[in-house]
């Protein structure tokens, strides 16, 4: 049960990672990969499928940058849902986030 | 591992799907390579970064079969879905395989009975008047819409059990497969 509940912790919070990242300004895969994996301890290639999956939820909305240097790159950009979503995730994971804290900081 | 290594072993793992889903998959990682290359990082080094490709690709297509499944609700996305889970191979799906098995069985039994209800009940309509002499007509007629409407009831039952069946193993696997959606959902 515990390890379950980790893994539903991770896959939510992975989501509000990457509506924060696009929230400051669009970004192509890669730099979204890396720079989830140099913060929360996760395989880059976890990435694309979530990605895939918050287009299909109407979240992100992609489009096509020809690069100067190597292929062309597939930039995200947050859709008005996405924006939505993040400002009522990111409520909710204060809020949550100040409790737990709380709690451990009484604790001690 | 080298590029194209982990690329093959991706193809290989995301066999079944669609190929031009499969390009669009592959796709994602190869830019990721070059991406990587670009920034001065070596093949293996990416490689490591990305992480298992056969467990990758795993998720890749459950994620896709249960998509589908959300997206049109029919007997072979249904199958594709189960199938999905099934193949992320975590260690309790086989305690559920046999429950599934059981599960399973069960419900094609019913659909087979609920069928021949509704063979019998056009037989006896059709052909028992002519069959059974002397039998007054409209009571056989009734008698074989009645049982044609049992068989009718009794397929439409099990439809639905099989949804609902479906959308629990599905459930499951969101809830404690490394899927990406949560299953429990605010």
């Amino acid at each position: 049960m515990a390890e379950a509940v980790q893994v539903q912790l991770k896959k939510g919070v992975l989501e509000l990672c990457v509506l924060a990242l696009l929230s400051r300004g669009d970004a192509y895969g890669y730099e979204i990969a890396s720079r989830l994996a140099q913060g929360i301890e996760m395989g880059e290639g976890t990435v694309y499928p979530l990605m895939r999956r918050m287009q299909a939820d109407g979240l992100v909305a992609t489009y096509l940058v020809e690069s100067t240097a190597g292929p062309s790159r597939k930039y995200y950009r947050l859709t008005d849902a996405g924006r939505a979503s993040f400002e009522s995730q990111k409520t909710e994971w204060a809020a949550f986030s100040a409790a737990v804290n709380d709690i451990l900081e009484g604790a001690r | 591992m080298t590029r194209g290594d982990f690329i093959a072993r991706l193809r290989v793992g995301l066999g079944g799907l669609a190929p031009t889903q499969i390009e669009e998959l592959v796709a994602d990682y190869e830019t990721h390579f070059a991406e990587g290359l670009a920034a001065g990082r070596s093949e293996a080094e990416v490689a490591a970064a990305l992480g298992d490709p056969d467990r990758l690709a795993r998720v890749l297509r459950a994620e896709a079969g249960l998509r589908r499944w959300e997206a049109e609700r029919n007997p072979s996305a249904a199958a594709n879905a189960v199938w999905a889970v099934l193949g992320l191979g975590a260690i309790d799906v086989l305690v559920l395989l046999p429950i599934l098995l059981w599960i399973g069985g069960t419900l094609l039994g019913l659909f087979i009975a609920a069928a021949a209800l509704v063979i019998v009940g056009a037989v006896l309509m059709v052909a028992g008047p002519v069959v059974v002499y002397g039998a007054p007509v409209a009571a056989l007629v009734l008698a074989g819409l009645g049982v044609m409407a049992l068989g009718t009831s009794l397929g439409a039952l099990c439809t639905i059990i099989s949804i609902g069946c479906t959308n629990a193993l599905v459930w499951y696997g969101r809830f404690h497969m490394r899927l990406l959606k949560p299953a429990l959902e605010v």
